[in-house]
């Protein structure tokens, strides 16, 4: 057996175009429906684990699947924005805890979302260095940002201004970065986390400058009325929230009207998940409650139409393969007409030159397929990275 | 030969096997074992809510007030500090605006417990904060509410109940402090009563809750016990008695004995009120208010 295998061997080494064509035919029509498999189940993994960890979102009405990719995965369009008291609302009726979520601001390309603190454990977001957001100001850096930024505890990371065009509009603000998370596998590595009241410092909602009630800052004084002071324009703030500044920061009106994009609700259990669904269900009622599974749900259901098309298609294909790699080897016997004559004369017995012709396809096959297997097996490895990096 | 043969041929193909077995080995998980803590341990931003929680939970709970230098009201915790009150398992918030720096720090919202939120539209509000204008916000003020509300002694119950309903014990301390505050309350009030209608002065703005309690005529002014009033505070309070003719001053602490001396020269006594915002050097909440109970009963 040993020297048919050391034969074949030796004709696909010399033939080694023609080999190397067919053992990538073989794997392809292999790897095609196999590989496509694995990479819808590891996409619906990826969402449904996801959306199966978050029980409850709750937005303004609108497109379910845009709340959804906006608060699981920071992907998306912004969706209209809620005010805070929707969270208060959640809190007041004792069947959930709520989680803010403020995901609007960018830096480069990675989005800020502010949150609580909370948001780290309910994701169960282990840190990799530093430690959580404790002060204004403060984040804390999804490992792949960290990486893809080459940033760490103790730099700095800038908010990108919404428009470059908008002199008027927010203002960047210089954040200290205190944390690093450790790589979960999960759209969080691509985020930077922040404490929502950081985020509506970022959006102007709240700001620091210098005491204008101090004499120092008579410069920037355009004139005093009733104990109230009219600053002049000249009065700039503080892009940056350092320990000397930090007290001077304030918020502009009352905190329970200012904007987030979406609440979290964490039921405390079943029947308070459902019971808080139906707080919702007013036709008067500008907020949707979703449960982000269902609506994963749907979403996969329209990719697994769209992958029986793909999948029909490369049988299709893999068929017309498979057909040409038989003509392949059909022709191929035509054309070692001469060397199986001599094979022959040598007293080479019959069997033992189809044994010896097996075996060449055999060892092609198994390449073939060998080939694919890696395929797969890579794919499955980094599958996860490919869905992110092409989806998102 | 032949074995020769097969040796180089499996050398040509273990590339392939090797990239195989490669791919194949997981990473493992890494599971942290969860650390569970046996006694819950509560953090509190003022030395009322660390007392009321301790007679509450007993040894039940970990009651933890961090030193604070002055008033906690006006504390400004380092990271650490803030990381400390993170992992706790509670954490007893005065409301009422109290604790600036709440608003400048990142706290886990569902260990939060706003002990006032009851009586939230009872507030009193401070209306002559300074307001200042400027850019797109327009005019705005950083004005403040009292924050004191423990000094309404009905409203300390109500913080209290708060923390008990949330503790939710089996075994609790409430019912006796609920019955020591309230029967402080009833003293406060015979005495307070005999001060009905007078002029009296506050030595700092943290007095209203008492005020509208004990329905007090009270005005303050912004003195500090340990800092001798200059030229300007005099003439300001000189101005508040032409129109307030109060003959006592309640003071946060004990005021420096040369301030003391002006204001009896004035006709005014000093009267040590401790809201005890803070832990006292000696005894506790309810002994402090006793205290001030007998500050204002030893008055001339």
């Amino acid at each position: 057996m040993g020297d048919m295998i050391y034969m074949a061997w030796r004709y696909l080494v010399y033939n080694r175009i023609k080999t190397a064509i067919l053992i990538l035919s073989i794997a392809l029509i292999a790897f095609l429906p196999i590989g496509l498999n694995v990479l819808v189940s590891q996409s619906s993994e990826s969402l449904t684990v996801r959306a199966m960890s978050t029980p409850l979102v709750i937005g303004e009405k609108g497109s379910p699947l845009e709340l959804t990719l906006n608060s699981l995965y920071f992907e998306s369009n912004t969706p209209p924005e809620i005010s805070y008291s929707q969270v208060q609302r959640v809190n007041e009726t004792n069947l959930a805890n709520a989680i803010p979520l403020y995901n609007r601001f960018r830096s480069k390309e990675f989005p800020i979302v502010g949150t609580s603190i909370d948001y780290l454990d309910f994701r169960n977001l282990k840190l990799a260095q530093g430690r959580k957001m404790a002060l204004l100001g403060e984040c804390i850096l999804g490992g792949a940002v960290a990486e893809s930024l080459g940033l760490s505890v103790g730099d700095s990371i800038i908010s990108t201004p919404e428009s470059a065009f908008d002199l008027a509009g927010i203002y960047p603000l210089k954040m200290q970065i205190v944390g690093v998370l450790e790589y979960s596998g999960t759209p969080d590595d691509r985020a930077i986390f922040t404490d929502l009241k950081t985020t509506w410092i970022i959006s102007g909602l709240a700001h620091g400058h210098q005491d204008l009630a101090k004499p120092e800052a008579a410069t920037h004084v355009r004139e005093k009325e009733n104990g109230n002071i009219i600053a002049n324009a000249s009065v700039v703030n503080y892009n940056e929230i350092t320990d000397e500044n930090r007290d001077s920061f304030h918020f502009h009106g009352d905190p329970s009207t200012f904007p987030i994009t979406a609440v979290i609700a964490l039921p405390h259990d079943t029947k308070s998940g459902t019971l808080l669904q139906g707080k919702y269900l007013a036709d008067t009622e500008r907020m949707q409650i979703i449960r982000p599974s269902q609506v994963v749900d749907d979403l996969l259901e329209t990719i697994l139409t769209i992958q029986q098309y793909i999948l029909a298609g490369a049988a299709l294909t893999g068929g017309s393969t498979i057909m040409t790699a038989i003509l392949v080897f059909v022709l191929s016997l035509r054309l070692r007409h001469s060397e199986i004559e001599t094979m022959h004369r040598i007293g080479v017995p019959n069997h033992r030159v189809i044994a010896l012709l097996g075996t060449e396809i055999a060892v092609v096959l198994i390449s073939g397929i060998v080939l694919a297997a890696i395929l797969t097996l890579l794919l499955a490895r980094y599958g996860n990275f490919l869905i992110h990096n092409l989806l998102f | 030969m032949k074995k020769a043969l097969m040796k180089k041929t499996v050398r040509q193909l273990s590339p392939l096997v090797f990239i195989a077995i490669l791919f194949l080995a997981g990473c493992s998980e890494n599971k942290n074992a969860s650390t569970h803590k046996q006694t819950p341990e509560i953090y509190t931003v003022n030395y009322p809510l660390a007392f009321f929680a301790e007679q509450i939970a007993g040894d039940q709970a970990n009651v933890v007030f961090p030193e604070m230098e002055g008033d906690p009201a006006f504390w400004q915790p380092s990271a650490e500090q803030v990381a400390n009150f993170q992992n706790a398992d509670l954490i007893l918030l005065n409301g009422a605006s109290y604790a600036k720096w709440l608003a400048k720090v990142s706290l886990p919202e569902s260990r939060l417990l706003d002990t006032s939120a009851t009586f939230s539209e009872r507030f009193i509000r401070i209306e002559d904060a300074t307001s200042h204008s400027h850019g797109p916000g327009g005019e705005h003020t950083h004005g403040e509410t009292a924050f004191t509300t423990w000094l309404d002694l009905t409203q300390a119950v109500q913080q209290a109940a708060a923390i008990n309903t949330k503790l939710d014990l089996s075994n609790s301390g409430f019912d006796k402090l609920k019955n020591d505050l309230l029967k402080l309350d009833k003293e406060w009030e015979s005495e307070f009563a005999k001060l009905s209608g007078q002029p009296l002065l506050g030595s700092h703005p943290v007095y209203q809750y008492l005020t509208r309690r004990y329905e007090l005529n009270l005005k303050s002014v912004h003195w500090e016990p340990d800092v001798a009033p200059d030229q300007d505070m005099w003439n300001e309070l000189k101005t508040l008695l032409s129109r307030h003719p109060a003959k006592i001053m309640l003071w946060e602490g004990e005021p420096l004995p040369e301030t003391k001396a002006v204001l009896e020269k004035m006709g005014i006594q000093s009267i040590v009120f401790d809201p005890c915002g803070n832990r006292p050097a000696e005894g506790n909440f309810l002994s402090t208010m006793k205290q001030n109970l007998s500050n204002l009963k030893s008055r001339p």
